[in-house]
């Protein structure tokens, strides 16, 4: 690797296209970007340059030493789960570094919550994650609840343990599928699909919609289960092994996805909970952490099921980790359905929601980690501030310490086993 | 000039000339086949819009490449950007020159049909290699010299899991091997190492599941073929599917006795009949092999490159190596 | 929860308290030492940082830093509230604690413009390198349209003046002193309605 020069910039592409526009703004007989418009007094008030100076990181990712390559994974590239760029710097075909660039989705998810009632809230926060809109929404609405104080009847939080297990499981099924796909198997993920779409189908008869379910509200839920939802819903319970069994009989054995997954990307267990990661891909490097267990909330007290850990951390780990999930899951859908109570599945609560001032914070455990909502009130019919944090945004922290020195090969392997969902990312 | 020549020459032209017609149909029937099987192991139905069943479906895919804009990137090495899919195109259709379709049905019957053959399937590394290099994009660059890479360590397996076969029957033409084969029974019987060897090596060889790094398109897009689009790409894609085609060929007149039948060739049956009732059987054999490696793409993950690597000096080498040795002392002890 | 009044005398204040959450304030001078003793003593165990999240109380008053602690020997969940102030928005880096905090801090600098005092790694996460506001600030202006407020201009398609090619020629609607300012942002509201506004 070559010296570092504090001095010498490198230039990025942003610089390269800066230097386009301003060729195309002379062209056009405009001044230079920037000029007489008035600038938003931020930077001045922190006292800081028109661009930040390169941080350390930076300057060691962009000087390419001898015989390494820069190369951009994304945003379009086939595999990198929605628009995420990977910056990768490669010796030959070994990662050398590694940086995570974010913000090809972001849609200010929080700044338009802060202007949008409580209600609506909750159809916002649903193509987060778009994998499990149902958990995008569990979490705001009980931070919501909180703060309004309001008590859910027993039926809404049943049903909404049961939507919420349910989509964690074609979750999990097509995680395995990205994950195989990934590595070139092309067809676990269509049979990770056939379960999601008939656990979908199952949840649009209730909610209505397919992708964003939009089902929850502020005190309980919208619809009540019918009859035919249960009978539909033990058809599935008697498919569901099937198509998870076929996966499994596709991968879990197969010679070639164990010994590409094996060893590969291994988080120990200090890392991981250093690094904020949380979920599947931390109970899998051996952390018995799942908030349903260590921070009971709805109704998960009441229910039996185990925290599976695994104690390899690697990419089979994780893979194994989710199997385990997908089936303590569909137990958990056995206990709600067996015991689900009589009653009403909304609280009364106004058209607009005006809480008391206050704070509330709820945390629930969504398919890839810890999903939190932190929620301020002013008394207002918006929410003051609403921050969402997104398992799979933090776990994304993880790509630089595991990849450098996998094959690009593995870069792929590895964060289709860590399954972050861009749409969560980029908030 | 003597009429002898005239003939040859004659001969010669229309041989090439139907090849490379059949070039288009052999590979429309296996991309249809490929989207159909897959499509039925993945429990779904596949084409089924254009023609009965969708039979027309490939037909439509090489329209339609046609038809798209024939893009050269700014910076491209054009004449080299432009020959490459031609070249991959050509090794594949001119190695075709050697198959014994039939009794009777070969383009060119030469004696030195085999060194010819894997010369000529080896010339497709070099246009996959300049193919990524005059891309002038890192993917296209990446997937340039990992086909460069696998090629150059799978033809020695390859090769070597061949010479089996060729010291058994001591001869180096595809007919001749054949008609030992007629005699003796099929090669496969001696040829229980050579065989998979020779399966696992020519599908990496032809850049097939689960060893297609070359084109890998969750790690490097499209491999050497990112940049390349309209027929050009359309060119490499009837070359991949043409190179199964062939590759499946070669391994049943190798293995399987070419064209014959699991029982004794019926004598009667001789002129046209034979042909047609051997190209029937050569047929068939080659679309099953063909079909297994369709199935492998259904089922199987991607290797490492690494790993790809390992398991060809590793393992396969060796196998070929001992095959090699043990067929040779054979010949020699039993004089067969 | 009486364990951190006893502990922390000087530190810690405005303890108050709800169904599952423990939230005290801590000034910004102590957070880091705090942060570390709340994780290292066998006694707290808070071994887990949920949440880091910025608040801005408005143009008048203060940002805020709020932690969200996890630990297995408490069953609440602990939230720390740092207030910052909003003319000097600098506060110490947790990075050194839990390197998980990177991405939470990039945010927040992103999005608040809170500087992370020994971040090793601060730049923006979201927003492009070379935008040049902070766009979850109260006093961010949020219009309907984006050429009117300070992002105009990260991306030419959304600057106006690209959107008709045909008015490169005219004189670009300048002049704006300060986006946020209430008259300047009516005036040019009304000249890019007249001019650029794709039709």
């Amino acid at each position: 690797m070559t010296a570092i020069d504090p001095d010498v910039r490198i230039p990025d592409p942003i610089d390269l296209d800066r230097q386009e526009e301003e060729r195309l703004r002379a062209a056009a007989g405009l001044g230079s970007r920037g000029e007489g418009r008035g600038e938003y007094a931020g930077f001045e008030q922190v006292g800081l340059p028109d661009r930040p100076p390169q941080t350390e990181r930076e300057r060691r990712l962009f000087s390419v030493g001898e015989g390494e390559m820069l190369l951009n994974m994304g945003p379009q590239h086939p595999s990198t789960h929605g628009v995420m760029r990977l910056l990768v710097k490669v010796r030959g075909e070994v990662v050398t570094d590694l940086d995570p660039v974010l913000g090809y989705l972001h849609r200010g998810i929080e700044k338009l919550c802060e202007n949008a009632t409580y209600t609506t809230v909750l159809t916002y926060v649903d193509p987060m994650d778009y994998m499990s809109a149902m958990h995008n929404e569990h979490a705001p609405a009980i931070a919501f609840e909180k703060l309004y104080d309001v008590e859910v009847p027993k039926r809404a939080e049943y049903i909404r343990a049961l939507v919420v297990e349910l989509n964690r499981v074609f979750s999990h099924a097509l995680m395995m599928g990205f994950l195989a796909l990934d590595m070139g198997g092309i067809t676990p993920i269509l049979y990770g699909f056939i379960n999601r779409d008939e656990t979908v189908e199952l949840l649009s008869s209730i909610s209505g919609q397919r992708m964003l379910f939009n089902f929850f509200r502020v005190g309980g839920v919208n619809w009540d289960i019918s009859d035919e939802f249960i009978s539909r819903l033990s058809t599935w319970r008697s498919n569901v092994a099937k198509t998870i069994g076929d996966n499994e009989l596709l991968l879990t054995q197969n010679e070639i996805f164990t010994a590409r997954t094996k060893g590969l990307g291994i988080l120990t267990a200090k890392d991981a909970v250093n690094l904020g990661v949380t979920g599947p891909n931390l109970r899998a490097s051996g952390v018995p952490f799942d908030v349903r267990k260590a921070h009971p909330y709805s109704i998960y007290n009441e229910l039996e099921f185990d925290v599976v850990t695994q104690q390899a951390g690697d990419t089979y780990a994780r893979y194994l980790q989710r199997v385990a999930e997908i089936k303590q899951s569909i137990h958990l859908i056995d206990q709600i359905v067996e015991r689900m109570p009589h009653g009403p599945v909304q609280a009364q609560v106004p058209g607009i929601i005006r809480p008391k001032p206050g704070r509330a914070y709820a945390a629930i455990e969504s398919p890839r980690g810890l999903y939190s909502v932190y929620a301020i009130s002013d008394g207002g019919p918006n929410p003051y501030r609403f921050r969402m944090r997104d398992p799979s945004y933090i776990t994304l922290q993880v790509m630089p310490k595991l990849m450098p020195g996998h094959l690009l090969a593995d870069t792929m392997a590895i964060m289709a086993s860590l399954d972050p969902i861009m749409g969560g990312v980029d908030k | 000039m003597e009429p002898d020549l005239l003939l040859g020459v004659g001969r010669f032209v229309l041989a090439t000339t139907l090849l490379l017609l059949l070039t288009v149909p052999t590979a429309f029937i296996i991309i249809y086949l490929e989207l159909k099987v897959i499509a039925l192991m993945q429990l779904r139905i596949g084409p089924n819009r254009v023609g009965p069943a969708g039979v027309f479906q490939s037909a439509i895919h090489g329209f339609k490449v046609l038809a798209k804009e024939d893009f050269t990137p700014d910076q491209a090495d054009r004449p080299i950007f432009t020959m490459a899919p031609w070249m991959v195109f050509m090794a594949a259709a001119m190695s075709m020159l050697v198959i014994p379709f039939a009794p009777g049905l070969v383009a060119l019957d030469s004696e030195i049909s085999v060194i010819y053959f894997f010369a000529i399937i080896g010339l497709s590394v070099v246009g996959l290699l300049v193919a990524g290099w005059a891309s002038y994009n890192k993917y296209s660059l990446l997937g340039g010299l990992r086909s460069a890479a696998q090629m150059v360590s799978y033809e020695i397996p390859l090769t070597l899991s061949i010479v089996g076969v060729v010291i058994l029957t001591s001869t180096l033409s595809f007919t001749n091997i054949i008609d030992w084969q007629h005699h003796h029974g099929w090669a496969i019987l001696w040829q229980w190492i050579g065989l998979p060897v020779f399966f696992i090596a020519s599908t990496a060889e032809i850049n097939r599941t689960p060893f297609d790094m070359v084109e890998a398109d969750s790690e490097i897009v499209a491999g050497f073929a990112t940049e390349y689009s309209g027929m050009r790409f359309g060119f490499f894609f009837f070359a991949e599917y043409v190179s199964l085609f062939i590759m499946s060929a070669i391994l049943v007149t190798l293995f399987f006795g070419g064209w014959l039948a699991p029982w004794p060739f019926p004598a009667q049956l001789g002129g046209f009949g034979g042909t047609i009732y051997g190209l029937f059987w050569f047929l068939l054999k080659t679309y099953f092999f063909v079909f297994v490696s369709i199935w492998a793409r259904a089922t199987l993950p991607r290797v490492r490159v690494d790993q790809l690597m390992g398991m060809a000096w590793k393992v396969l080498l060796p196998l070929a190596l001992v095959n090699l040795f043990v067929t040779a002392i054979v010949v020699v002890v039993f004089k067969l | 929860m009486r364990l951190l009044l006893d502990r922390f005398p000087g530190a810690v204040s405005q303890l108050w308290t709800d169904a599952d959450t423990v939230e005290v304030q801590v000034p910004r001078d102590q957070i880091v030492e705090t942060l570390r003793r709340l994780r290292d003593d066998d006694e707290f165990g808070f071994f887990f940082l949920a949440d880091a999240a910025a608040v801005d109380y408005g143009p008048e008053n203060w940002f805020e830093v709020v932690y969200h602690l996890y630990s297995e020997r408490h069953p609440a969940w602990l939230r720390i509230r740092v207030p910052v102030d909003r003319k000097d928005p600098r506060t110490p880096s947790v990075t050194g604690l839990w390197e998980g905090a990177m991405f939470h801090e990039r945010e927040m600098y992103d999005m608040m413009g809170i500087v992370f005092e020994g971040n090793a790694d601060l730049r923006r996460i979201f927003m492009s390198p070379d935008y040049r506001s902070f766009p979850q600030r109260r006093d961010f202006l949020l219009p309907d349209d984006a050429a009117d407020s300070s992002a105009a201009g990260v991306n030419p398609l959304e600057r106006p003046e690209t959107w008709d090619l045909t008015r490169f020629s005219e004189a670009l609607p300048v002049g704006r002193s300060h986006p946020g300012s209430e008259e300047t942002a009516v005036e040019a509201d009304k000249t890019l309605a007249d001019k650029s506004r794709p039709r």
